[in-house]
């Protein structure tokens, strides 16, 4: 078996990083708050340093901004990269805090070759903006001290590998101080002069574990790794270093997840009808917003423009410390079914989707309904307002002749008739009905035209008079 | 008229401006054939707003619309009613054979909104008619729409009060509607791009209550005991 190994220097730098379109020098300091241990370029240029005091940090550059390290967050971060990593290897492993490591033997032959695996992690890393040192080794351990000590070279020959594992001082190679110490006074300052020693001697003089582990970089011994597995959902946050004050400075990271989220549909071959937003603030508590397509989606750019229109409607309430989106709802990509071969044909059903979206999306879904007609007597009954649902091949019922003659237009409520019609035509049709939910009508209707020249459809109820109850527009 | 002239007109030699009559303009016919003779020959223009001028409802303005309504949903193309005065009554519309599945009613809160919405509308290609009810339009929100209007291929018709007849608008086609006494529906052209304005027409909309005026009204006993003799 080959590994592969990719090792993150500053994830945490870069995940943050990545979030603002203006770089400023930016930070990492250890959690106790004394020590940098990350620094982005910015920063170095002033002369910050790894290792460094916080304190001389900020003389030598005093715009800094300061991130302490969350142990957590870095967790959350290499999962998000085990997600992407995920679509080209199967087998692979988080390695917390800042590794991931990836079976590759069984993937030469699907991509053509070692290079070819190397050069699409290469360019996974740089679509996201992401700094990672990758080694390959024949053991798992291996693959990951040459990752960590930035000498990962593209090749899976047996001993060049052992060469550049052997050149690793014990330090590097992840031993407790206590067995360096012991291995030095052995005289023993490197890997490869413990691997010469006969494995005998070495069980002799040092403890099981270390041993152990000597066999597992080597090989010698079998290193059981349990594959992750992605779960079922999109799940991306971008922290941000300054809180943003406007929703527009929120457009900018919302686009990349966004073009991640379209990334990742498309490998699952997937498309999602709602986003959830969730913007965290100092203060408050979290503000959750709800996008919704009317329709199933997978377009980065369509889910922007909703979002805007959101954005625009729903002012920030609390500068936002940090964006997650989140998808939980996926459905099955259909085939795009009336469209023809050569696209000559505009897709309505696509543009019919993006409008409705975009007005729900202002207006919200409630302000746009369908109408139909409802199996009731009561006129204010026979008819319903329903949300809008797209039913594309649903055959237009047939010539309803069996309807009765009703005005176009229905009052919201029955107005009191004030003055006395001009004409009277047909009537009286009586309705009497809905003693059986308690909403009981008893009336007598009439069309008659006023003095306007409007034509209405007035009844008269028994107890409470004449009403105009519909204009026939 | 002099010699000259006959022989100018007769062998065809002179451009005349009732020719420009024929434009090829988009349009939709309105299924009355009396007011599309009054249109051009063609009917609602597409591409373009048109305003239709009257004070009160219920004297067959819906019905004017209601042959285009029909075509536009039979072929799958989406009729929205924008903030509508009263509610759309939807055993009515589906008694007269339109696809309610097609018919979207949209309602606004302001007149941000309002201009918005009917912008997205109009410049969609699903859009086949927009009928919009507004409260008080500048004189540039007007144009705006026209510029929408303009850039999608859907009929677009404005419901408005007649006191904004002498308003100036650049509306493509403005109809006055006005009732009379015998259920007819009097439109008056106001305004038609690319002809003199002015002509008249007179619709029979007795239909729409399954009126004749042939007979004498059906009402059983007069209901009106108290007020009205």
């Amino acid at each position: 078996m080959l590994w592969l190994y990719l090792h993150f220097p500053h994830l945490l730098l870069d995940h943050l990083r990545r979030s603002h379109e203006h770089q400023r020098a930016l930070v990492i300091v250890e959690g106790v708050g004394h020590k940098v241990i990350q620094a982005c370029p910015i920063a170095k240029e002033q002369g910050v340093q790894a290792g460094m005091r916080l304190k001389t940090a900020l003389t030598l550059s005093p715009e800094l901004h300061i991130v302490r390290a969350d142990e957590q967050q870095e967790a959350r971060i290499l999962e998000d990269q085990a997600r992407w990593l995920y679509r080209y290897a199967a087998y692979i492993v988080p390695v917390p805090p800042d590794g991931i490591l990836a079976e590759i033997g069984s993937l030469e032959k699907l991509y053509g070759g070692l290079p070819a695996v190397w050069q699409t992690v290469e360019q996974g890393l740089n679509e996201r903006q992401l700094n990672a040192w990758i080694a390959i080794g024949h053991t798992p351990l291996s693959a990951r001290l040459i990752a960590r000590t930035g000498q990962g070279e593209c090749s899976s020959d047996a001993g060049h590998i052992k060469r550049t594992l052997s050149q690793i001082s014990l330090f590097e190679a992840g031993f407790e101080d206590k067995t360096c110490l012991r291995l030095q006074r052995l005289g023993l300052n490197t890997l490869g002069e413990v691997f010469n020693l006969p494995p005998a001697e070495l069980a002799k003089r040092l403890s099981p574990e270390v041993l152990a582990r000597i066999q597992k970089i080597q090989g010698t011994r079998p290193d059981p790794l349990t594959p992750w597995q992605p779960a079922h959902r999109f799940h991306q946050q971008a922290d941000f270093v300054q809180e943003i004050e406007h929703s527009q400075g929120l457009l900018f990271p919302l686009q990349r997840m966004l073009q991640e989220l379209e990334d990742d549909l498309c490998w699952r071959q997937q498309d999602t009808d709602s986003l959830l937003l969730i913007l965290h603030h100092r203060h408050q508590e979290p503000t959750r917003l709800r996008i919704r397509t009317s329709g199933p989606e997978h377009r980065a750019e369509a889910f922007l423009k909703l979002a805007q229109i959101r954005f625009e409607q729903h002012p920030l309430r609390a500068p936002a410390m940090a964006l997650i989106l989140s998808v939980k709802r996926f459905i099955g990509r259909e085939a795009p079914g009336d469209r023809d071969l050569l696209g000559d044909t505009q897709d309505l059903n696509e543009a019919w989707h993006t409008l409705i979206s975009r007005l729900q999306a202002r207006l919200g879904s409630e302000s746009l309904t369908h109408l139909s007609p409802q199996a009731d007597h009561r006129p204010e009954r026979a008819w319903s307002a329903s949300d809008i649902v797209r039913k594309p091949n649903r055959i237009p019922p047939g010539e309803p002749t069996q309807l009765l003659r009703r005005p176009l237009w229905l009052l919201k409520g029955p107005q009191p008739l004030t003055e006395t019609p001009a004409t009277w035509f047909s009537g009286p049709e009586r309705i009497s009905g809905g003693w059986w939910d308690g909403e009981r009508v008893h009336r007598d209707y009439y069309i008659a035209q006023l003095q306007t020249g409007q034509l209405a459809w007035v009844f008269h109820d028994a107890q409470t008079g004449w009403f105009v109850h519909g204009w026939f527009g | 008229m002099s010699n000259i002239l006959n022989t100018l007109m007769q062998e065809d030699r002179v451009w005349q401006g009732r020719r420009h009559r024929q434009s090829s303009q988009p349009a939709e016919p309105t299924g009355y054939q009396v007011l599309d003779n009054q249109l051009g020959g063609i009917g609602w223009p597409r591409g373009a707003l048109s305003e239709c001028l009257l004070d009160v409802h219920g004297i067959g303005e819906l019905h004017l619309m209601l042959p285009l309504m029909k075509t536009l949903s039979s072929n799958a193309r989406t009729v929205f009613l924008l903030n509508p005065p009263h509610t759309p009554y939807a055993p009515a519309l589906a008694r007269e054979g339109i696809n309610l599945d097609q018919v979207i009613l949209v309602h606004t809160d302001n007149e941000g909104d309002f201009l918005w919405t009917l912008e997205n509308c109009l410049r969609s290609p699903v859009t086949g008619l927009v009928m919009a009810w507004p409260g008080k339009l500048m004189s540039r929100d007007i144009r705006r729409l026209q510029l929408a209007a303009e850039a999608g291929s859907n009929v677009c018709v404005l419901f408005r009060q007649r006191r904004y007849a002498d308003q100036n608008s650049p509306a493509a086609l403005r109809l006055d509607l006005e009732p009379d006494q015998h259920q007819n529906l009097n439109i008056r052209i106001v305004k038609r791009r690319g002809s003199w304005p002015g002509q008249h027409c007179s619709l029979t909309m007795a239909h729409r209550a399954d009126l004749s005026f042939s007979e004498t009204p059906q009402v059983v006993q007069g209901p009106w005991p108290d007020a009205g003799r």
